[in-house]
Order: C-alpha cells, then structure tokens, then sequence
C-alpha cells in the first residue's frame, strides 16, 4: 500500500510540474519596433 | 530507514518515467512554438542579374540585384485572432524589398502570413494577404514544422498566390547540419503586376489597360534544419517576363527579372548559428530530457528495489536483523510484495 502511495505520488508530482509549465507557457512579448527594411543592411 | 529511503526512490522513479513521455507529447507541442513578436531580416542577391529597362523596355544585365526580406511578428493581431481561434496564432507582417545594383527599389511586396505557432498550419483570418490581395494558403511559408518529415510539403508560391508541393528531395549536409533538401519548380504562370512599380507614372492598371501581362517561373530550393523546420539556406532561379500588349507589340515578351538568387554568405552564417542555438532547445524537450528522465527513472526503479530486497534478508544477516528491527519494517515488507506488480 505505501508502495503504491509512493508511485501515486510521484505521478501526480510529474502531472502537477508539467502542467504548471505549460499552463505558464512562453512570453507572448511585443511587436518589434524595428521597420520593415527598404534599404540593404550591410550585416545580419 | 531504508525502507523509507526505497519509498521515496520510488516515488522519484515514478517521477521521472512518468515525466519522459509527458515531456515529448504534452509538453513539446505546447511549448515548441514560434514566439509571436519575432523580427528577423534576410538579404539574397542574385549575382549578376537581368533587369527591365522600363525607358527602353528592353533588358538589360546588372552586376547584382538584392532582395531584402523582413519578418515582423505582430504581437497585437495575433492576440486579437487568438481569441477567436482558440489556439496560438503567429501573425507576420512581412516585406519582400528588391533593389537594383544602386539601391533603388524594383519591386516591393507586403504580406501578412497567420500561422499556428506550433504546427505551423496556416490560420484563416481577416487581414491575410499578399501585395495587397486576400488569399487563403493551403501550404506552409518561410518555415518548415517543428520535426520536420522526410515528404512533400504544400508551399505556398506569393506570386501566383497558389500553393503547390515542394518535394523533398533527400538528405544533405550543410555546415556541419545534417538537413532536408526541398525543391519546388513554378512552371511559367501569369501572375498579378506588383502594386508598387519603379517607374512613376506606370502603374499595375496603366500596363494590364495596354494589355501587357507579366509571366513568372521559378525553381525554388531549402535546406531545411529538420529539428526546428527553419531553412539554412535558401536559393531561386527565378524569371519573370512581360508579354504582349502595346507595350510589346507583334507577341514581344521581354525579361523583366532574371538571375539565380542565392542567401548571401553572411546572412547564412547568421541563420546556421541561430538555428543550431534553437536546436538545441528543441531536442532537450523531445529528445535529451525525454529519454534521460527514461534512464534515470529505470537507475532510481532498480536502487529503490535494491534496498528493498536488503530489507527484507532473513534473519541471522546482520542488515536484515537491523531492518527487521526497525519499527516500520515487518508490515510495510508485506505491502511491498502486494503492492508490487
């Protein structure tokens, strides 16, 4: 029975960890200011 | 003790194998995502070139042409469009700028190109276009899927505003990457004049009204980093021609723009370092975490076993005499055994 507590545990510690870093998910940021380029830039 | 110690090693073990799969096919796909405010620039020449004279109407070859290519993620669209498509959306403001050997435009051409961030499925909303015009793609742009497959794709060509397949043609090495090589050939098409012409005066309406009509084909080529889906390299052999009217009377066709347009050197160097960098982040989640929690799962499962076996030797061994000694010892053996498959 604690064996199968123990397996219960570290399951819901993975479900619980993955699910919190997708819920969080990645920085949406904000649209550059730079311009769309008219001219050819001389380095990348 | 150790029977405590083996629970928790256990339960660790759980953890971690439990964390592999969920890793790769839960995770992966909602964190793998192109971010919505990217910028990225990219410079293509085409050495030398052919150019329409539009004083003469005839062509004529120039040293160099350059097409400056500029991606712009429009943060605050996206978001708008999110909200009715119910997943993340990546709305790219893009402009394809051609320049003559001086710097003075040939041909300027906006998009918008609305994409799922992660699949990189087109998304269908208001606003998408090319030069101007509403299209609906079929077919990916600019960029591959994440993991990218060894097969055709739908690519969409901007200017015959149609998708069409690009097909992989095997694997290459490029820069020390081992990539996917795609290869897509428009055959001639008659395609709309840019909205922005580099003569004053002559407008798209002013040339179709004399009845002259603008021809394009192209032999598209990608090195495709199959990890992140971004091309390494890129080239065109690209030919437009205007046909006919009073323009060129009699049947004429003339070459509007020809040459074999190729990345230049520096903005490779660039896209093979940002893409090894981005690489590296994609195979740590499908890759190198999935199947190092795999083992490290399996290595915690066999310790935890291990001490439980110590735990449960007869009497008369030392370790065993001390173990059964301790108080939570002789029922939880018994659990371990039922609780075990």
């Amino acid at each position: 029975m604690r064996a199968l507590a123990a397996a219960a545990v570290g399951l819901a510690a993975a479900l619980a960890l993955v699910l919190v870093l997708t819920a969080i998910g990645t920085p949406g940021g904000e649209t550059s200011p730079k311009p769309l380029l008219t001219t050819v830039p001389a380095h990348p | 003790m150790r029977r405590k110690a083996s629970l928790v090693l256990l339960a660790f073990a759980v953890f971690f194998t439990a964390l592999s799969p969920l890793m790769r096919w839960y995770a992966f796909p909602r964190l793998a995502k192109i971010p919505p405010s990217q910028y990225q620039t990219m410079v293509l020449e085409a050495k030398p070139a052919t150019l329409i004279d539009y004083g003469t109407m005839k062509a004529k070859k120039v040293p160099k042409v350059s097409i400056v290519e500029t991606l712009k993620g429009n943060v605050a669209a996206s978001d708008r469009i999110e909200k009715t498509a119910g997943r993340d959306v990546v709305v790219w403001d893009t402009l394809t700028h051609v320049a003559d050997p001086e710097g003075k435009m040939v041909s300027q051409i906006p998009e918008r190109y609305i994409f799922d961030a992660h699949s990189q499925e087109p998304v269908h909303a208001t606003g998408e276009m090319v030069d101007g015009d509403q299209v609906r793609r079929d077919g990916i742009e600019y960029k591959w899927p994440f993991l990218t497959e060894k097969r055709d794709y739908a690519y969409f060509d901007a200017q015959t505003r149609t998708s069409a397949p690009i097909h992989y043609r095997g694997t290459r090495t490029f820069h020390g990457l081992e990539v996917y090589y795609f290869e897509q050939t428009i055959p001639w098409t008659k395609v709309p004049l840019p909205k922005k012409m580099p003569v004053k005066g002559i407008t798209p309406e002013s040339v179709e009204k004399m009845g002259t009509t603008r021809w394009y084909t192209t032999k598209r080529m990608f090195w495709v980093d199959p990890v992140t889906g971004a091309p390494v390299n890129g080239e065109e052999v690209h030919k437009e021609e205007l046909r006919g009217g009073q323009l060129l009377p009699g049947g004429g066709k003339v070459t509007a723009f020809a040459g074999d347009v190729k990345m230049r050197p520096d903005y490779v160097e660039s896209t093979v370092a940002l893409v090894k960098s981005q690489r590296t982040l994609v195979l740590l989640l499908t890759s190198y975490l999935p199947w190092g929690f795999l083992v490290l799962g399996a290595v915690l499962l066999a310790f935890s076993l291990r001490l439980e076996a110590r735990s449960r030797r007869p009497r008369g061994d030392g370790e065993a005499h001390d173990a059964a000694s301790a108080p939570e010892s002789g029922p939880g053996t018994r659990e371990i055994v039922s609780g075990s498959p």
